[in-house]
């Protein structure tokens, strides 16, 4: 098999690479005289059997993503001779064949100067939106480039990942504002109950970036540092961050001063840091005996002469989680002892508190506030800290995110399409040109075979050939993706 | 050249900056090492190493460190932090004594390499005493090797579970590379992990429709062209000549594509209905008229995968007949396979392919697609991947370090200076405490102070990964 050598330039210049290999050979199927393909995204609903169930039903999503797509990958001048010329030399060896079209690309080239002739309608970022509505359609704005609405699904459904962060994240806010509401009687400090931990243990930088920026959306403490860069770049905020974090330890500041010198090593990095909140990492050899001794009596005095703008907060980071943060809440209690608050919950004093950072996800959350509450520790006392919970354990099936076909004019004629395979309900697409709506209730209800022509359509044009004519900042984001009292 | 936009000193966990005020005074040398931890009950015993050169050609090469990105780093670090935390003076001496280069290095064991949980697979340290913080500053950057490595892996567990298959009922591993097609593009969380995975299925398979994957592979590990495909239809292509004219639909795509292969999803309406009425009877003759070399391939993508996959090959032998082959089981007419993209993952393609054995079918009749499960329903834990400190010199003296904690002993690190050796078994493993002769060491030096020291091949890296002959036998 000869394999020429290709030369690839140095630039990103991914955009005609960015489709599945099926898609290059598309433009050959659609029916003949076809001159627009009208499709659509959303997190469908699935009618699970009850049995089933799981324990988290993420009724509703956050919108949140699109920005960063259309900026980052379909804006302005997409299509190059040179890019051209590469797409063609790769699928040629890729398929073996040549059935890359060049022909469709250069008319884009030369009558679009490479702007993508593609018209993107969607529900404002931050949205917060049931199950089973449109999200944002795209479609074709020339008959000659129907085949284009296809060619970019498969960057458009990576949106998943941001919508699929940002809905998990704020499902584990409303958890954390429940708590904290019953066991404290406010929601003080809600925007830094969950950190994110999870840079190391996403597959990639630009996953690290995309995540981290959707767990922004409900909250305020990050060490991905990765993520504001994208808030900075693609959104922007009116303060100069979005994302705040604390001088913290790591296993390697501990264990390097030696297996007989964690004492020293706990008080030289409390030294350190006298007027900011500290986090040390209490479990490199028994969490346990840290809590009792080393915190609770060898350095206990060093811990009670902080403020409660500085406290120590020790870090457990092995064992089960719910009963590792109970047995050391009960160790510090005995050596720190607690008050309690205006809702009959122990609070310790103001100056120490837990960070739990391990193995959290959004059912060992609830078992951990839940197991808390049932033992009278207020939620004042904890944050906590997730990683691959919160930005890599997560796929498209979540939230069944699906991009579909809808709509197509052959001959002239609007005709509405779908799919409704026999074997699975729940893969039935809608029919149509669609659109979004809010009934006299508040809820939301998507209206198919263009029934919503006549207005009040949720779905704002934010893209229009080569063109971003809507844009979102963070701020709006986080205002429309706000919880209410209902969700908590 | 490593990445020009990107910010090295902001590539990494926040409280990493702080970190060079808490180690112990007079540290001169912190030494760290990776490996995929062992732990009871998992299901993988050995990985695939594959990825670091992605990662020490793209972020890590050459010069690292300007002006310009120290002082976006501390105006970001001062409003992050709310304090100046950030260690402006040191970033400064590295690129003043260095140039900007990273005063690192780092030794792996080569790329492709399969080896047994529990073992150093690569381990970094600062080559210039005053940088001792830098080893685990970029330990951040340096642990989403998981990411490679545990596609890598799964991807090769596949690949065992296919050959045993096609083993035992055809008699010959022919086609074994393109029977896993790597569907997992829209499903992952980036483009760039879509090029890490995508060229990390590309190790064990030549099968892919990541096209990222392709890019990466041709970029940074000197393949031209790492992956094939063939023309497909997707649901759109069908369902946008209408119900009524699904036969028009496939009847355009066999058409367009006389020569080569050419896949067709049948399921958006019935694809019992499609499989009998449509290809096994309307358009029976244009099915058969196809030769081996432009077969059509039938894609169900809804309902149970091993059901559905077998009532659809019943339907298709009533149709269209079948030969034994000369291990006796039975194959469809060589102008005709099917291939399951939707609901693959380990256990349920090891689940098909027996149920199709047990119904007297091989396995050349099939080829899989997968998704989420090969590029995105993977993370840190699957493998166990860490990163640690093992050791240190303070004050001239060299200490071994280690963490033990008394609430999960499988969390404990090991300890001193490694390597890695092959045994008089012929298994590797690792020896601690600078204990192994340097001889013996399998692991090499690939990055030091800025420069790359070897370049694998995907080639290279094919012919390590590459199956041994027990793997194929299940």
């Amino acid at each position: 098999l000869y394999v020429p050598t290709i030369v690839v330039k140095k630039e990103d210049n991914r955009h005609l690479l960015f489709a599945l290999s099926l898609q290059v050979t598309h433009y050959k199927q659609y029916p003949p005289n076809t001159s627009k393909v009208y499709s659509y995204f959303e997190c469908r609903e699935k009618r699970t059997d009850p049995s089933k169930s799981r324990k988290v039903k993420y009724d509703k999503t956050v919108f949140y993503g699109l920005q960063y797509i259309l900026n980052k990958y379909l804006k302005g001048k997409v299509v190059t001779p040179e890019k051209i010329q590469e797409a063609k030399e790769v699928y040629r060896e890729h398929f073996q064949d040549d059935v890359f079209n060049e022909k469709g690309w250069t008319y884009i080239l030369e009558k679009y100067n490479g702007h993508l002739p593609i018209e993107i309608k969607a529900v404002p970022e931050g949205s917060v939106i049931p199950r089973g509505n449109v999200l944002f359609t795209v479609e074709s704005t020339d008959p000659e480039c129907y085949w284009l609405t296809n060619w970019v699904e498969t960057i458009l459904v990576q949106i998943w990942y941001p919508i699929t962060v940002a809905t998990n994240s704020r499902e584990q806010k409303k958890i954390l504002a429940k708590y904290l509401m019953e066991t404290a009687g406010n929601l003080e400090g809600l925007a830094y109950k969950l950190h994110d931990f999870g840079y190391r243990g996403v597959s990639s930088q630009e996953t690290a970036g995309i995540g981290a920026s959707a767990h922004l959306v409900n909250f305020k403490g990050t060490d991905t540092v990765a993520g504001i860069g994208v808030i900075k770049k693609y959104y922007g905020t009116k303060d100069p961050v979005p994302g705040f974090s604390v001088p913290a330890a790591e296993h390697s500041t501990i264990t390097a001063w030696g297996k007989d010198h964690e004492k020293d090593a706990f008080e030289h990095i409390i030294k350190q840091f006298p007027n900011v909140p500290v986090s040390i990492v209490s479990d490199s050899y028994d969490i346990y005996n840290a809590c009792e001794k080393i915190w609770g009596e060898d350095l206990r005095s060093l811990i009670v002469a902080r403020s409660a703008d500085a406290p120590l907060v020790i870090r457990p980071d092995s064992g089960n989680p719910l009963d590792t943060v109970l047995k050391v809440l009960e160790i510090l209690g005995k050596k720190f002892p607690p008050l309690e608050n205006s809702k009959g919950y122990k609070v310790l004093p103001p100056y120490i508190r837990v960070i739990q950072g391990d193995g959290v996800d959004i059912n060992t959350l609830q078992e951990i506030v839940e197991g808390m509450k049932k033992h009278r520790w207020s939620i004042e006392n904890i944050a906590f800290g997730s990683g691959g919970a919160l930005l890599q354990k997560l796929t498209r099936d979540l939230l069944n995110c699906s991009f579909k076909c809808s709509y197509v004019v052959t001959n002239g004629l609007g005709v509405n399409v779908f799919k409704d395979p026999v074997a699975d309900p729940n893969k039935r697409s809608k029919k149509g040109r669609l659109s979004l709506h809010r009934t006299a209730s508040g809820n939301f209800v998507t209206l198919e075979e263009g029934k919503g022509d006549l207005g009040g359509d949720q779905l704002h044009t934010v893209f229009q050939n080569g063109k971003i004519v809507k844009t979102y900042t963070f701020d709006e984001v986080r205002d429309n993706a706000q919880l209410t009292e209902s969700d908590y | 050249m490593a990445a020009q936009e990107f910010n090295f000193l902001l590539a990494t966990d926040s409280y990493k900056i702080t970190h060079y005020k808490q180690y112990p005074p007079n540290i001169s040398n912190i030494y760290s090492y990776f490996e995929c931890r062992r732990k009871k009950g998992s299901q993988f015993s050995e990985v695939v190493f594959f990825g670091l050169q992605y990662l020490l050609k793209k972020y890590l090469l050459g010069q690292v460190v300007t002006e310009e990105k120290i002082q976006e780093a501390k105006v970001f670090y001062q409003m992050h932090f709310k304090q100046a935390v950030f260690d402006e003076e040191s970033w400064r001496k590295i690129l003043e004594k260095h140039d900007g280069r990273l005063p690192i290095r780092i030794k792996a064991i080569p790329e492709g390499t399969i080896i047994p949980r529990g073992n150093v697979l690569f381990t970094v340290e600062n080559t210039d005493p005053e940088f001792y913080w830098l080893t685990n500053y970029i330990e951040t950057m340096l642990l989403q090797m998981w990411y490679p490595i545990t596609v890598a892996t799964i991807s090769r567990e596949f690949k065992k579970i296919l050959a045993k298959h096609l083993k035992a009922t055809s008699g010959s591993l022919e086609g074994l590379d393109l029977k896993l097609h790597d569907f997992g593009y829209r499903g992952v969380s980036s483009q760039e992990s879509a090029a890490l995975g995508g060229a990390a299925h590309l190790v064990n398979f030549c099968s892919t429709d990541t096209v990222a994957g392709l890019l990466m592979a041709q970029r940074y590990y000197s393949c031209p062209m790492a992956g094939f495909s063939i023309p497909a239809a997707e649901h759109s292509t069908i369902i946008s000549w209408g119900r009524s004219r699904e036969k028009e639909a496939f009847e355009r795509v066999l058409e367009q594509f006389p020569s080569g292969p050419v896949s067709v999803v049948s399921d958006s309406y019935d694809i019992f209905n499609a499989c009998k009425n449509i290809w096994g009877d309307k358009l029976k003759e244009r099915v058969m008229e196809r030769s081996q070399d432009s077969c059509l391939v039938i894609r169900p993508d809804s309902g149970d995968p091993a059901e559905t996959l077998i009532e659809v090959i019943k339907i298709l032998e009533e149709c269209f007949g079948c030969s034994l082959n000369v291990m006796g089981y039975k194959v469809l007419p060589s102008y005709l396979r099917i291939i399951q993209g939707d609901g693959i993952d380990l256990s349920s393609v090891d689940e098909i392919l027996q149920k199709l054995a047990d119904e007297g079918w091989s396995a050349e009749n099939v080829v899989f697609g997968c998704g989420s499960a090969l590029l995105q329903k993977l993370n840190r834990d699957t493998l166990n991947c860490a990163f640690k400190c093992s050791y240190v010199e303070s004050n001239g003296k060299g200490m071994d370090v280690y963490k033990q904690p008394v609430t999960d002993p499988s969390k404990g690190s090991k300890r001193g200076r490694l390597s890695l050796r092959r045994n008089s078994d012929g298994f590797l493993e690792t020896i601690e405490k600078g204990a192994g002769k340097p001889e013996e060491d399998l692991l090499v030096t690939v990055f030091e102070n800025g420069s790359l020291v070897l370049d694998y091949s995907l080639e290279e890296i094919r012919k390590n990964a590459r199956l041994r002959d027990e793997e194929t036998k299940g």
